[in-house]
């Protein structure tokens, strides 16, 4: 087994902790011909700005391949179950969306919290819907109003107001 | 001005209504977050950083912070106890034995020796603190450049090397961090480094971004990987007993001696560079249960097993003090935040600390007897409150991390960039979790890295470009002896047990958060 670099999407398979070292490996090695490139201009005099970044990336392709060999003596060893992505990637897809909305929309801070809110918890909640859709949206409310005049009335924090007339 | 007499002014000081008022607040925020999993003291106080700004009082702000650390400590005994889910990472050993306790219903008595021997230990440490912090700062005055380096890299390399199950995952979460500390401008000669052209970059990457991402967006990634596995059960409180503060004579007979053998190693171990309180807790518990006379206790509930490990656990929060403010070397995740919180009000902690703002330090070290009565009176009376916490619905709580977290990095930077670096780096660190890479040292290279780079300059600048002030300066050589040392000395059972032909664990231990 070699450490070649595969799809970001085969870490869930068992050799993960070999995918992992060789992805390690793979981006340790790209910052460290950056950091040669930087000492090439500058110089690797120890007192310039050149030589911490040798030092540092050189270290990182040094302990990716130091975790890939441990990785690959370790490989009959089975790792706990991989758990599921489906929910990771939906949390990660809800949380830039909502950065996005926070920033490039006028929705505002009230608003686009409340929201995130009801679809994280949902994400979350392994529940059905009727049982705690009050208490969510309750808290959702609550949540984002309350952070809101705490943050902008009482700490003087701007946040973005949006389409409420708050 | 002796120490005494200090500690006296910083009494008056810390007891004016107002710093009254701050360390309430940050034992009561610390407390909940301790008990609350998924969020521990670094993230916390990352978090309340934007807010203190306004605040603009860096004495209170320190307290509070200091009350943070202190109150997640107590909060995170309570749910390893009644839910055997350590909040936090130091209080694993305690939750060995204290669930077993509250299972078999007593909860009270194992909630007490734990609260009772963290005041104790956190008393008698903080004394310890007081009447060394003077002396060590009086000797920091002559560290040079080159000194400081050298206990920079022993900083790191102890933590990384305590830290987590394998050398190269503890080095390469090490190195991960030292990279993020070289994003950004030179401090030195104006250098670009490392910003992939993104302007948003050339700042570096703030704090508060890396500790949002690693531990709150990482934290809730990782645990929505898993849903299935959380565990649900809180313990119940059983109705009160009889005795003195729910332990009976015989319980305090067997915890205050544990309570003080725990103090013994929390606070030496919080002190050196070894990386906050999951060595000494472990030694703890370990050392409790070879001398312990009821051998058919243990693993059903001994209670020298919750007293010694909690002692040792608040004894080496004022330890992790010692270093941090007499030389501004963080040991631990929380310390790196509280360094950064220093940063932003201006003042470095180091020996000059002593010298330009000793109100400050003696009013923090004095709030810190405050704080820990506070505790006492939050934790043991009002331990419903806390039960109540812990069953907060785990979807609203993750939700809610999550709110808090894009909120904090927000209202830092106004960016949204920022935000999405935050995401990016969560992301990384739910593999880090999956992987079993700790945590911990990402943030000490991160803050020790930069300071690491700037002495090492500094120190040539000196010299001339000569490197051999490395290594003939005796304090400078003997510090990194010691680094090497440390990087060795988890092998030290393995490679004993190889010798004897027998087959041992290496030395390891939980992370901090």
């Amino acid at each position: 087994m070699s450490g070649t670099v595969q799809e970001p999407g085969a870490a869930k398979a068992a050799p993960g902790p070999i995918v992992a070292g060789g992805m390690l490996f793979a981006v340790g090695a790209l910052l460290f011909a950056q950091a040669l490139a930087l000492a090439g201009e500058r110089g690797y005099a120890p007192s310039g700005p050149g030589l911490a970044p040798v030092i540092v990336t050189g270290l990182w392709v040094l302990v990716s391949l130091g975790y890939l060999a441990e990785s690959i003596r370790n490989r009959a060893v089975p790792t706990e179950g991989g758990g599921s992505w489906r929910t990771p990637l939906l949390l990660l897809a809800a949380l830039i969306v909502y950065a996005l909305v926070l920033k490039y929309t006028v929705t505002g801070y009230v608003l686009a919290t409340a929201a995130f809110v009801l679809v994280t918890a949902r994400t979350l909640s392994t529940r059905p819907v009727r049982e705690v859709v009050v208490r969510d949206l309750a808290v959702a409310v609550g949540l984002s109003v309350g952070i809101y005049l705490v943050f902008t009335r009482l700490l003087g924090i701007v946040l973005p107001a949006g389409v409420l007339p708050l | 001005m002796s120490s005494l007499s200090s500690l006296l002014d910083g009494f008056a000081s810390v007891l004016s209504p107002q710093n009254l008022l701050y360390a309430a607040i940050g034992v009561t925020i610390g407390t909940l977050v301790g008990v609350l999993p998924g969020i521990g003291p670094a993230l916390t106080i990352a978090l309340l950083l934007p807010v203190s700004l306004q605040l603009d009082d860096p004495t209170g702000t320190l307290i509070m912070f200091a009350g943070i650390y202190y109150g997640a400590m107590y909060g995170g005994s309570t749910t390893s106890i009644l839910l055997n889910t350590p909040g936090e990472s130091a209080s694993v050993a305690t939750s060995i034995e204290g669930y077993q306790m509250a299972r078999r219903g007593r909860a009270r008595a194992a909630l007490a020796t734990a609260a009772i021997g963290s005041f104790v230990a956190a008393t008698i440490s903080t004394v310890l603190l007081a009447f060394v912090a003077k002396p060590m700062a009086d000797l920091a005055v002559t560290f040079r450049a080159s000194d400081y380096f050298a206990l920079a890299v022993l900083a790191m390399v102890t933590v990384t090397a305590m830290v987590g199950a394998s050398l190269p995952r503890g080095l390469m979460s090490l190195t991960f961090g030292l990279f993020l500390g070289l994003v950004g401008i030179d401090s030195l000669t104006g250098q670009a480094r490392f910003t992939f052209g993104v302007p948003e970059l050339l700042d570096g990457v703030d704090v508060v971004t890396v500790i949002v991402g690693l531990f709150a967006i990482g934290e809730t990634l990782y645990i929505a990987s898993r849903l299935k596995d959380l565990p649900a059960k809180v313990a119940p409180l059983e109705p009160v007993k009889g005795g003195f503060a729910w332990l009976s004579r015989q319980d305090w007979a067997r915890s205050w001696p544990a309570w003080l053998r725990g103090t013994l190693f929390g606070f030496p171990f919080g002190a050196l560079p070894s990386g906050g309180a999951e060595i000494p807790t472990f030694l703890s518990y370990t050392v409790e249960k070879r001398r312990s006379k009821h051998q058919g206790e243990w693993g059903k509930g001994a209670i020298e097993g919750v007293a010694g490990p909690e002692a040792a656990n608040n004894a080496s929060f004022s330890g992790v003090l010692v270093p941090l403010l007499t030389l501004g070397i963080p040991t631990s995740a929380t310390a790196a935040v509280m360094l950064a919180a220093f940063g932003y009000f201006d003042l470095s902690p180091g020996p000059q600390l002593f010298e330009k703002s000793p109100d400050l330090v003696w009013a923090l070290i004095a709030s810190l007897f405050v704080g820990n009565v506070m505790l006492l009176a939050l934790n043991l009376p009002l331990i419903r409150v806390w039960v109540k916490v812990l069953q907060i619905p785990r979807p609203l709580l993750y939700t809610g991390i999550l709110v808090f977290a894009t909120l904090g990095v927000y209202a830092v930077s106004g960016s949204v960039v920022d935000v999405l670096i935050a995401y990016a780096i969560g992301v990384l660190a739910m593999f880090m979790r999956r992987f079993d890479f700790p945590i911990a040292p990402v943030i000490l290279g991160l803050i020790l890295g930069p300071m690491m780079e700037t002495q090492f300059r500094r120190a040539l600048l000196l010299s001339d470009g000569d490197l051999s002030v490395f290594v003939t300066r005796p304090l400078t050589v003997t510090l990194l002896g010691l680094a090497v040392v440390a990087l060795a000395l988890p092998h030290l059972p393995k490679v004993w047990a190889r010798l004897r032909g027998g087959d041992a664990q290496r030395l390891s231990f939980a992370e901090d958060d």
